[in-house]
């Protein structure tokens, strides 16, 4: 049976609700005052909520406002109905409105009750707080820590400096601190975010990007001494690379310090050339004799011909056979001048490469006849073959000098104990292969205490008395054979027979250059 | 025709040795030349010399050892010693080495040859003198 909409809200034949009330005034009262009061109320709530969801845009689950909304206007309505419907008998209408009422109220839940877990996984004003204030504290220590380091990195002596390494292959410059400023002259402000070949001059520049990139192949930290032209001028650094990596083990930036050496090093080059003086003042003896030797032939035969010449029996053949001897006699000694003039210089000449076996031999023939008068043989057993290595010959020689003046003191007090010894033996070997030439200075003056090995190449450490040793030749040595990037080693050995010795080995790193080359670079 | 006097040189510098010799052996002296005091013992012992011209720095043995040699057998040979230097404690110029003179190096062969003629003298001094 169908109704039209007219029949439907056709109420013609209902009695309005005041009439279950008696019309009391009173109790109509009661229930208009308390319907309208709930309807105004329930009607200004959405208006409340919708303006909050509109202000909260960040408010999550915002829709369920504008549900509740909807579901409270509505129970509004049916209140403002059952006023109406105390006068007039609109009980299709207020039904209606009653419907619409249920279904929103009925969403309404059923969204609530679906929306629960994920209402309760909303944090809690008091769980927000607590977090803020953990997260405060957090950054409490952070600032402290970027203080604390800050700190370091600003206050430190040591010159800092990071370096990002891009994936493309350039190297730029994160940060340096101001002591590495100071020191280079470089501002730390233009530097930042600059590739190192624009915030460097080309060839400094082209000198610390091997090093990165060592660093940076290597995936190792690396230590090494540079010197480099700044702004302040020429510098010797130590320098101090330290590769960071990424998850996959890429080296992403490489953490750098350095120490201006270069005070240091001129303070040692002034102990160097100390200790050359030093050693030319025992060789002043020597030389002494090597210089009275050749002028005494020259006397001698200039003498012999003036002689001959006044007496009228001079012969041209021996005249010239004697001007000749004269003339070689002036080479030898204009050589040993040669000789000690260079030892003598400050620099040592520059580094360059060259045979160890020549410095060898120079040291040799500096004091093998002098120490042949003193009954001292040094014998050398030679198998290199021309290997050169890289470095200041003169520097060399002045080592293997001071290893003859230390194994002639230890004879001379091996034969003042009543012991036999006088023998020094050298050998100059090249070992293929570690890439290295090998020289051994061996004598047999009894060896050297085993308590104080460790100390000999201290500074100053001497088991001469005074007036017979500075204490600075061994010491001198080590720091020479290290910067060749080579090591000096001693050791006690038994030659057999009740004699006893000490060997020094010097392994020095070979240039694997042929020999062709570098002679021709060098002539 | 008197016998020359015969001259033995130590030297261990061959050059200064064959120089020496040479201007000696012009002035009429017979000489011989040993590279060190060891030859030079062995030559006084086949061949004595009349006078011995010594170096004092020389390998196997030295001057100083072959004038105390040399002194143990003979007190009166005349010895000319030509060195670099004196060290401080050599005790060569003391009355016992004598007849001994020193000259420093370089020596000029006119003043060793006058020398020895006079410590050598004309004629032979005796023995027992």
């Amino acid at each position: 049976m169908a109704l039209g909409l007219d029949e439907l809200l056709d109420t013609s034949g209902f009695i309005p609700h005041g009439v279950c009330l008696l019309w009391r005034p009173d109790i109509l009262a009661l229930h208009v005052g308390s319907d309208i009061l709930i309807g105004l109320s329930y009607f200004s709530i959405p208006l409340a909520l919708i303006y909050f969801v509109q202000r909260r845009r960040d408010l999550a689950f915002g829709w369920v406002a504008q549900l509740f909304a909807l579901f409270i206007v509505a129970c509004g309505s049916t209140h403002f109905l059952s006023v109406w419907t105390l006068w007039s008998a609109d009980y299709v209408v207020e039904g209606v409105v009653k419907l619409i009422t249920a279904f929103a109220s009925l969403a309404t839940a059923a969204a609530l009750w679906w929306l629960m877990p994920r209402l309760l996984a909303l944090p809690s004003p008091a769980q927000l707080e607590r977090s803020n204030a953990a997260l405060e504290r957090e950054i409490a220590v952070r600032r402290q820590m970027e203080l604390r380091y800050s700190s370091f990195f600003n206050n430190l002596a040591e010159a800092l400096f990071i370096v990002e390494v891009r994936p493309d292959g350039q190297f730029v410059y994160e940060a340096i601190n101001p002591a590495l400023a100071r020191a280079t002259g470089l501002d730390a402000e233009r530097l930042r975010g600059q590739p190192v070949d624009d915030a460097l001059s080309p060839e400094v520049a082209s000198a610390v990007l091997s090093r990165y990139v060592q660093c940076r192949d290597g995936g190792d930290s690396i230590d090494y001494e540079e010197t480099l032209s700044l702004p302040v001028g020429e510098r010797v650094f130590h320098t101090m690379l330290v590769p960071v990596k990424d998850a996959d083990g890429r080296v992403i930036q490489i953490l750098g310090s350095g120490r201006d050496v270069t005070e240091r090093k001129r303070l040692q080059e002034e102990m160097v050339q100390t200790s050359k003086l030093a050693t030319l003042g025992t060789l002043a003896a020597g030389m002494a004799h090597e210089m009275s030797q050749p002028l005494n032939v020259i006397r001698l035969w200039t003498e012999n011909t003036l002689t001959r010449l006044r007496e009228g029996v001079a012969d041209a053949a021996r005249t010239e056979r004697a001007l000749s001897l004269v003339i070689e006699q002036t080479e030898r000694m204009a050589k040993l001048i040669d000789h000690v003039r260079a030892f003598g210089r400050r620099d040592g000449g520059g580094t360059q490469l060259f045979l160890p076996g020549d410095s060898v031999h120079n040291a040799i023939d500096l004091v093998r006849h002098q120490y042949s008068l003193e009954n001292i043989e040094i014998t050398t057993t030679s198998t290199t073959s021309g290997l050169p290595v890289s470095g200041r010959p003169l520097e060399l020689e002045q080592v293997v000098l001071n290893l003859f003046s230390n194994a002639r003191d230890a004879i001379n007090a091996q034969r003042a104990a009543g012991r036999t010894s006088g023998r020094i033996m050298v050998a100059v070997v090249d070992d293929i292969d570690t890439h290295s030439t090998v020289i051994q200075v061996t004598d047999d003056g009894g060896g050297i205490a085993p308590a104080v090995l460790p100390q000999i190449f201290d500074p100053f450490f001497t088991t001469k008395e005074v007036g017979k040793g500075s204490g600075l030749g061994l010491s001198i040595g080590y720091g020479i054979i290290d910067r060749m990037g080579g090591r000096i080693e001693p050791h006690n050995i038994d030659l057999g027979g009740g004699r006893r010795g000490v060997r020094f080995t010097i392994t020095l790193p070979s240039q694997p250059v042929p020999s062709r080359d570098w002679e021709l670079s060098h002539a | 025709m008197p016998e020359p006097f015969h001259i033995l040189i130590a030297e261990d510098e061959v050059l200064a040795a064959m120089a020496l010799e040479d201007f000696l052996t012009f002035r009429g002296f017979r000489v011989s030349v040993a590279a060190n005091g060891v030859e030079a013992m062995e030559r006084l012992a086949r061949d004595p010399a009349d006078a011995l011209v010594t170096d004092l720095r020389m390998p196997k043995m030295d001057g100083h050892a072959l004038i105390r040699a040399v002194r143990e057998q003979d007190n009166n040979l005349p010895v000319v010693v030509m060195t670099g230097y004196l060290t401080q404690d050599s005790d060569l110029t003391h009355e016992r080495w004598k007849p001994l003179e020193i000259f420093s190096k370089p020596v000029n062969p006119r003043t060793i040859y006058e020398t020895l003629q006079r410590m050598l003298g004309p004629v032979p001094e005796p023995q027992d003198a």
